[in-house]
């Protein structure tokens, strides 16, 4: 809970904690004012929906710790005040009803002032009628996959967009969310925006989006999804309209093979024989000049593999596990003013933030960097697909091939 | 099986100790008399001894899921360790709730109800012993069977609750799901059998005088959770046989590619799910409703209330269950409604800690180790109940569910809850079951540890929860905890040593129980000045509990003779003690006590449903040869008389039936 913290906070909540340890909620709860910036606080909205929320979640938090404080405060008070001093047995009262049934009406008075504003909150979440923007999103064991249909909204989208590991938005829209799986139930989060929403396969569900302001939003996957869950996260990145127009342009662009000669263009031809069965690079065409067309329905249970035409626009990858780029460039997007950070977004990944290390080492043996279920004698269940990327036992100097390819898919 | 008023046909063996060696029993097995060794303990239809191997088990059981809860921790104590790997980490997680609920909370309450229920509604058994026994072996059976799973391929690694369809071979391709889907449904049989005994015996087999609102309140939340348990568990197998025929035999109840749909998975588990909840904590809440009135010296605050407030948590509970589902999808109408509902049964639990309250209020406390665990249970579970009521607020839930805020809220429940109700339980009714005190001064210590060590362990969660960490994840990164001093990391290692010094209180407890069995001392009759019917026989009771059967006039009948209280001022007079209560008791002994004798078809029936298990996982032919095991037992049940013949005891009977009876009772 953020409320604003100053080292006097701090003492005096500390101090409560010590005087009396059976405290413990009230007080913690206070002391979660200590860690500043948690990415994910539940109480950091910084869009209106997360701000329903917020602000509906508040007041039961408050009675709630009001009410433990006097339950605790009668409990210590009978504790010291009838221990036994050798007084006499006590009469043996069976209870006074009226105090009963006084007691029972207090809390469901205040049920009701709780309910009322739950119920009102929770059809405004609900609501579609109000939505600019259409985004699809799919989860898969365990990267999430963001796709924009062709559509007036989204200030006009006239080809479809596929990416994944950061889904972005135009920030102060009403984006819908149309969640589903392609395997098991992941549950889509970015907690400073909204609730969750699970995926569950065979269904499509809706979330509300919506951003205040040009920024980067953290979020996981909350809904167990085997092996590697820990590893299946999200950022949201939301752009001021201009540069979400410049985004997507920049999505569709034309694809540039690399220059003759260069490592890249040795690296295109690696990519072709190893990755282009389930990667998908839109534009590229193989020796004979046909195009390319990724069937990972072939090889991975879920059916699908990350697309990655525009890779370094986004600044991590393998379902937002591993960064593409240095600590400092990672701390300097994720700490830009609202203002300064579109353009510092739409730069992509940039040569000197550039940092191959999770990227080599993910092409080197993919499974042993994230849990994956890739072993090739144990794919029986799977009709010898994987679930996630194999090792492919590539070579390093295929390894640093790719690296110069995958490098200029901007 | 029921005991009958007739009397018995078995014949007096005074001082009956050695085995005895049994004549045929039709042809098939000889029938099983003895009264002491491991044959007295493996073969009983007692339901004291079944309840000291219920507890025994299920407190073997909570130390290995306490050890995995320790390995969780120790993963969890820095960002990226290594302790243990993501897979190994699924299924620690998955066991180590699957454990803590199937194999110590209920089994835990359920050696309470057994030992304690008929004691205290003054009968002499439970309706059906033989089932009874058959319950006891098929929980243990179960619970060993799901474990042997870490030795035979790993155990299910899709949490607890077991999603689908994450369940399916394609996704969790080891056995674990099998052991987990079948070994359930085998201590699902030991909960059922035991529901139908239990409420048999409640409505059936309370001594005279004693309505149902006589009954002493452990004994009314232990019919609440047999009522809650017979309709739950009949969900929860139709549950898991879905996801045994989907895994095993080529159904499709939740493939969705076939046009299943996988909510129906979480709709089934959580409608037994949900009411599962209050089974585990109303034997809890019981206990403690026992508990402090003794040690306050008082009645239990509003009664009536304790009872009707858990009647309707009984069937309030039925409605809520969709709230572990807010975020699946519902849709908002759904969601309203068992929004609305969820908060509805926050009263009735509200009812409960009011009553506690305020029957300490003016009392005469006495804090005993029990006691201070009944206190703890009020502080503790209240913090666990406020934070269920934030989750009720469905909006708010979203955010909230699936962090560890959940698991906070879960574990003040349920270790602030049914734990502590368990361990005040232990202390209260330890001089009752075994006629040694435990030690008050240890016992300090071991609450003390516990309450400290829970609120370490559980407390942070609140916050990690808060701020944005998820549960059942292997590893959590710097990057998310955030930044200050205080941040995720600080909280995660708090939580890891919490833990531990959680262990060592119930390290403490352990070294209580061997120092009170290597030289505890001596229970005095009534150590408490207790208020009902189990304290009013010896310590431990007779095999046949009570010499006489009590007639009830009162609610606290025990109290109520040995006190008697002035109209006017309410003073109070001691008029008896125990032991005048119990000379008087033997005088009027009955002359003909007919118990049950042991029997060997509970066990053999039982041990069958793991080889059927083994069968349908690894060879077919396994379980048509377990099948056969099965029928074979039920053939003998069927045959046994509910005695043995009197030719099975030797030496045979010498005529002096009618006049010995009550050491025959400690024979059959």
């Amino acid at each position: 809970m953020p409320v604003p913290s100053n080292a006097g906070s701090h003492r005096r909540s500390r101090a409560r904690r010590l005087a009396l340890p059976g405290a413990a909620i009230a007080a913690l709860t206070l002391l979660s004012s200590c860690a500043k910036d948690a990415p994910q606080d539940t109480f950091q909205p910084k869009g209106d929906n997360a701000r329903n929320i917020d602000n509906l979640q508040r007041t039961p938090f408050y009675i709630a710790g009001g009410v433990f404080v006097i339950v605790f405060f009668v409990v210590m008070f009978c504790v010291f005040k009838f221990r036994d001093r050798g007084q006499k047995i006590p009469k043996q009262t069976h209870g006074k009803p009226a105090l009963e049934i006084a007691l029972t009406i207090l809390p469901a008075l205040i049920l009701i002032g709780v309910g009322i504003p739950t119920v009102k909150t929770l059809f405004m979440l609900a609501k579609t009628s109000d939505t600019q923007c259409v985004i699809n999103v799919t989860g898969q064991q365990w990267w999430w996959e963001y796709d924009y249909p062709v559509q007036a909204g989204c200030g006009g989208i006239t080809e479809p967009i596929v990416t994944s590991g950061e889904f972005v938005f135009p920030a102060k829209m009403n984006v819908l969310l149309k969640i589903t799986s392609r395997d098991v139930i992941h549950s889509f989060w970015i907690p400073a925006l909204n609730g969750k929403r699970d995926a569950v396969p065979g269904r499509v569900q809706t979330l509300r989006m919506e951003a205040d302001q040009p920024g980067i939003y953290a979020g996981q996957c909350t809904e167990f999804c085997g092996l590697s869950h820990a590893y299946m996260r999200m950022d949201a990145v939301a752009l001021d309209a201009a540069s979400f127009e410049t985004w997507k342009t920049n999505q569709l662009a034309a694809y540039e093979s690399p220059a003759d000669g260069t490592p890249a263009k040795t690296g295109e031809s690696t990519f072709l024989t190893q990755c282009s069965r389930c990667h998908q690079v839109n534009g590229l065409v193989n020796a004979d000049g046909d195009p390319v067309i990724s069937r990972p329905d072939q090889y991975v249970y879920s059916g699908a593999a990350p697309n990655l035409t525009n890779l370094m626009t986004r600044f991590d990858f393998a379902g937002a596990s591993f960064d593409l780029i240095t600590d400092d460039c990672r701390d300097k997007l994720w700490s830009a003013k609202p203002a300064d950070f579109s353009a510092l977004y739409l730069k992509g990944v940039t040569p000197e933030c550039f940092d191959p290390v999770n990227l080599r080492e993910w092409l080197r043996n993919a499974p042993g960097k994230k849990p994956m279920y890739a072993d090739p004698t144990k794919l029986g269940p799977t009709d010898g697909k994987t679930r996630g990327m194999p090792n492919l036992n590539l070579t390093e100097d295929q390894i640093d091939q790719i690296i110069s390819y995958l490098t200029e898919r901007k | 099986m029921a005991i009958a008023e007739r009397p018995s046909p078995v014949l007096a063996r005074s001082g009956g100790t050695a085995l005895v060696t049994p004549s045929s029993s039709l042809g098939v097995f000889r029938r099983p008399v003895s009264s002491t060794g491991w044959r007295s303990w493996v073969f009983t239809v007692d339901h004291k001894k079944l309840g000291i191997m219920y507890g025994v088990a299920a407190f073997v059981f909570f130390i290995v899921g306490g050890c995995e809860a320790l390995l969780i921790r120790l993963q969890l104590a820095a960002g990226s360790n290594k302790v243990l790997s993501a897979s190994a980490y699924n299924q620690m997680f998955t066991m180590h709730a699957t454990t803590m609920v199937f194999l110590f909370v209920m089994p835990m309450a359920a050696a309470f109800a057994n030992y304690l229920l008929p004691l205290q509604i003054g009968a002499r058994d439970v309706a059906f012993p033989r089932i009874n026994a058959f319950g006891f072996w098929c929980f243990l059976f179960g619970g060993l069977f799901l474990n042997t799973a870490w030795f035979l391929g790993g155990a299910a690694d899709t949490g607890w609750f077991a999603y689908a369809p994450n369940t399916s071979v394609a996704f969790s391709p080891s056995h674990g799901v099998d052991f987990w889907a079948l070994g359930l449904q085998i201590t699902g049989i030991a909960s059922l059998t035991g529901a139908i005994n239990l409420i048999v015996t409640v409505l059936n087999m309370r001594a005279p005088g004693m309505s149902l609102m006589k009954m002493p309140i452990f004994s009314w939340m232990v019919l609440v959770v047999q009522f809650l348990l017979l309709f739950a568990i009949p969900v929860i197998t139709v549950a898991l046989f879905l996801l045994t025929f989907q895994r095993n035999f080529g159904a499709a109840f939740f493939s969705v590619d076939k046009g299943a749909d996988p909510l129906l998975w979480q709709h089934l588990f959580w409608i037994f799910g949900h009411p599962e909840v209050y089974i585990l904590v109303l034997p809890s809440f019981g206990i403690v409703s026992e508990v402090l009135p003794v040690f306050s010296r008082k009645p239990l605050f509003g009664y009536k209330f304790v009872v009707f407030s858990g009647a309707a948590i009984g069937f309030l509970g039925w409605g809520v269950w969709a709230h572990h589902m807010f975020a699946s999808g519902l849709g908002p109408v759904s969601v309203a409604v068992f929004s609305v509902a969820t908060m509805a049964i926050a009263l009735p639990t509200g009812v409960k800690i009011v009553n506690w309250t305020m029957t300490l209020w003016g009392g005469k406390l006495r804090f005993t180790t029990s006691m201070m665990f009944a206190i703890g249970l009020i502080i503790e579970f209240t913090i666990g109940g406020l934070s269920g009521v934030t989750h009720s607020v469905s909006p708010s839930d979203t955010q909230q569910t699936d962090t560890y805020y959940v698991v906070a809220h879960f574990h003040y429940v349920l270790f602030g809850g049914a734990v502590f109700g368990l361990f005040a339980g232990f202390y209260y009714w330890w001089p009752k079951v075994f006629g040694k005190m435990l030690s008050e001064r240890i016992g300090k210590w071991n609450f003390w540890l516990m309450v400290i060590g829970m609120n370490l362990t559980f407390g942070p969660m609140h916050i990690l929860g808060l701020q944005g960490q998820p549960r059942r994840m292997q590893i959590w990164t710097e990057f998310r905890a955030g930044d200050g001093f205080f941040n995720g990391a600080f909280w995660n290692l708090v939580s890891t040593i919490g833990a531990f010094i959680l262990a060592l209180g119930i390290f403490t407890f352990i070294v209580n129980v061997f120092l009170t069995y290597k030289k505890g001392e001596v229970t005095p009759g009534d150590p408490w000045d207790a208020r009902s019917l189990e304290w009013m026989t010896d310590s431990p009771p007779k095999e046949h509990n009570f010499d006489s059967i009590p007639t009830v006039h009162a609610l606290d009948e025990f109290f109520h003779r040995k006190y008697v209280e002035d109209e006017e001022t309410g003073e109070l007079t001691q008029v008896t003690n125990y032991a005048e209560i119990m000379a008087e008791m033997e005088a009027k002994a009955d002359k003909n006590i007919h118990l049950p004798s042991p029997s060997y078809w509970p066990i053999v029936l039982a041990i069958a449903l793991p080889i059927v298990a083994y069968g349908v996982i690894f060879n077919r032919l396994l379980a048509v040869f377990g099948a056969a095991v099965l029928l074979f037992a039920i053939f003998g049940w069927s045959l046994e008389p509910s005695v043995a013949d009197a030719s099975d005891y030797d030496p045979p009977a010498d005529g002096d039936n009618g006049e010995s009876t009550k050491e025959l009772a400690t024979l059959g």
